[in-house]
């Protein structure tokens, strides 16, 4: 398990205290699970995603992840649209264990109401909150 | 929490770290439960075991003082075999799962569950009354690590003195040599450094291997050395993940979740009972056997298997359907077992005999459900958890062609 200094943690994304993170880029953001998550649930043998179309409120149930070892539910960081799915991770659900920021991207969303990512935290005050 | 004398090696093997029963111990390492699960079925695993906990029973009535406590039907063990059974209490619940080792005619030691050994020496010193008999609890006083899979016997034959007189008879559930120097059989099985070793030929994971039992301050140089002996064989660490993915998919319970406080009845494990020939009755009266009679109402407990490797989250929130969609149960312990797949309507493992070439082992889930009626083999149920479902089906085994009582000579 890593240690909380070891965690790949990123300036450029958002966070929330269920570990997703967001990344707003244009009128879309990207959504997955971050580091922190990916880690303590060991290996991702399956990535239960909502369809292109489903729309959601912010700290809604989206989705769930299954590792070998646990399942866990995703929460939605912002309301909006599901305009994206990463088709990939049907095939290889790893990719999230191996790059929870790029290949293992989960969602992209139309967000409703784009100010709501003002709510999430940054990397300092997401790993005070790790740090309790 | 207590801590194991692997502790350490655990931690700078960079282990992802769990309370199990007390103890703070690995779940998995780098390598992951997957390939650790995948390790034991293809080549050879080693655990770190030392949560668990022995008691000695000895003295003249120290066989009739199991024998009286234990499920089992110690009459026809050999000196030199073991056996698995449970510990019941008078309403015929389970305290805990054990394996029973004999030494002598009056010499006994009982391996239970981390955390249980106070419990179980006290249980037994309850029911002793007046026999004479000395119950000594060793929690933390013996060290244990189990190496599990087809390459174990190659590598330990590396570090034993005289392996082929070791390991020239030994079937399933027989065992050697002593952890105490000072002990008669303790030149039974040495390692080539001269340390004394217990080695039984079992442990938890239905695959071949061996539990080895030694003194706490030998056993970071014993687990280093199997290490280094393993390594052409790619033996690999594995965590409680791989134990509980392997010991699911070997339809072997878990103490405390598979088997505890309901009746010890009505369940998968009927080689835990002391049956005789036709199942008419038991060989034999002991502790929690006149509770054991099948009432209605009864619980019962079955092994499932899963369409694929999605799982649920098991526990009392984690509802059994039937095909009326009414709740009948739920769900005791839900894994994967990463070494068995679907293959026309079968389930085949990693280590099924001609397996075709292009079938690709994905894994699938697998487990126990405790439901409120009896189910044939082939029922389909649905495991529901939130708005998590799964399909499954009641089997009476889980993982096929298993390697664990396969003849020595198979591996040597």
């Amino acid at each position: 398990m890593k240690d909380i200094n070891e965690l790949n943690l990123p300036e450029d994304v958002k966070y929330t205290k269920d570990h997703e993170w967001a990344k707003a880029d244009g009128d879309t953001v990207t959504i997955g699970i971050n580091d922190y998550a990916q880690d303590q649930l060991g290996e991702i043998v399956f990535v239960e995603m909502p369809a292109v179309g489903d729309s959601f409120s912010a700290e809604d149930e989206f989705g769930s992840v299954e590792s070998v070892k646990a399942v866990s539910e995703m929460y939605m960081p912002i309301s909006g649209e599901i305009v994206a799915i990463n088709e990939d991770l049907e095939d290889a659900p790893e990719n999230v264990n191996e790059d929870c920021y790029q290949s293992g991207w989960i969602i992209k969303v139309k967000p409703s109401d784009l100010s709501e990512m003002d709510a999430l935290m940054d990397k300092a005050a997401y790993l005070e909150m790790l740090k309790g | 929490m207590k801590t194991t004398p692997l502790h350490q090696w655990h931690l700078d093997a960079g282990a992802n770290m769990a309370d199990f029963g007390g103890y703070d111990m690995p779940l998995w390492y780098d390598t992951g439960v997957k390939n650790e699960h995948l390790a034991v079925l293809t080549s050879a695993g080693i655990f770190d075991t030392s949560h668990m906990a022995c008691v000695t029973v000895e003295g003249p009535d120290a066989f009739s003082l199991l024998n009286f406590c234990f499920t089992r039907d110690l009459t026809p063990l050999a000196v030199g075999r073991c056996v698995y059974g449970a510990f019941l209490n008078e309403k015929g619940h389970c305290l805990d799962d054990a394996i029973v080792y004999k030494f002598s005619g009056t010499s006994f030691m009982v391996c239970v569950n981390a955390g249980m050994g106070g419990a179980i020496s006290d249980h037994l010193n309850k029911h002793k009354k007046d026999r004479d008999v000395t119950i000594t609890d060793l929690t933390d006083r013996i060290a244990k690590m189990d190496i599990q899979g087809i390459d174990s016997v190659r590598i330990l034959s590396k570090l034993i003195q005289s392996p082929d007189t070791v390991f020239g008879k030994m079937p399933y559930f027989s065992f050697k040599g002593h952890f105490d120097p000072n002990h008669p059989e303790a030149g039974a099985s040495k390692l080539k450094n001269g340390t004394p070793v217990l080695l039984s030929r079992s442990g938890y994971t239905g695959e071949f291997g061996f539990e080895i039992f030694i003194a706490p301050n030998a056993i970071v140089d014993l687990w280093k050395q199997v290490l280094a002996a393993g390594e052409s064989f790619g033996i690999t660490a594995c965590g409680l993940g791989a134990r509980d993915s392997l010991r699911a998919g070997a339809g072997l319970p878990l103490s405390h979740q598979d088997i505890g406080h309901f009746k010890f009845m009505n369940h998968p494990w009927d080689f835990a009972l002391p049956y005789n020939s036709d199942k008419s009755g038991f060989t034999k009266d002991f502790l929690g056997a006149a509770a054991l009679v099948p009432e209605k109402n009864d619980v019962y407990v079955f092994p499932f298997v899963g369409d694929s490797l999605r799982k649920v989250a098991a526990g009392e929130n984690t509802g059994v359907f039937d095909e009326n969609e009414q709740q009948i149960g739920h769900v005791l312990t839900c894994a994967t077992d990463m070494g068995i797949t679907w293959h026309e309507g079968k389930i085949v493992s990693i280590n099924t005999p001609d397996l075709p070439d292009n079938i690709k082992i994905k894994g699938i889930a697998c487990g126990f459900v405790m439901v409120s009626k009896h189910l044939e083999p082939g029922t389909k149920l649905m495991l529901k958890e939130g708005k998590r479902a799964i399909s499954v089906t009641i089997v009476t085994d889980i993982r096929p062609d298993r390697t664990a009582r396969k003849k020595i000579t198979h591996f040597i």
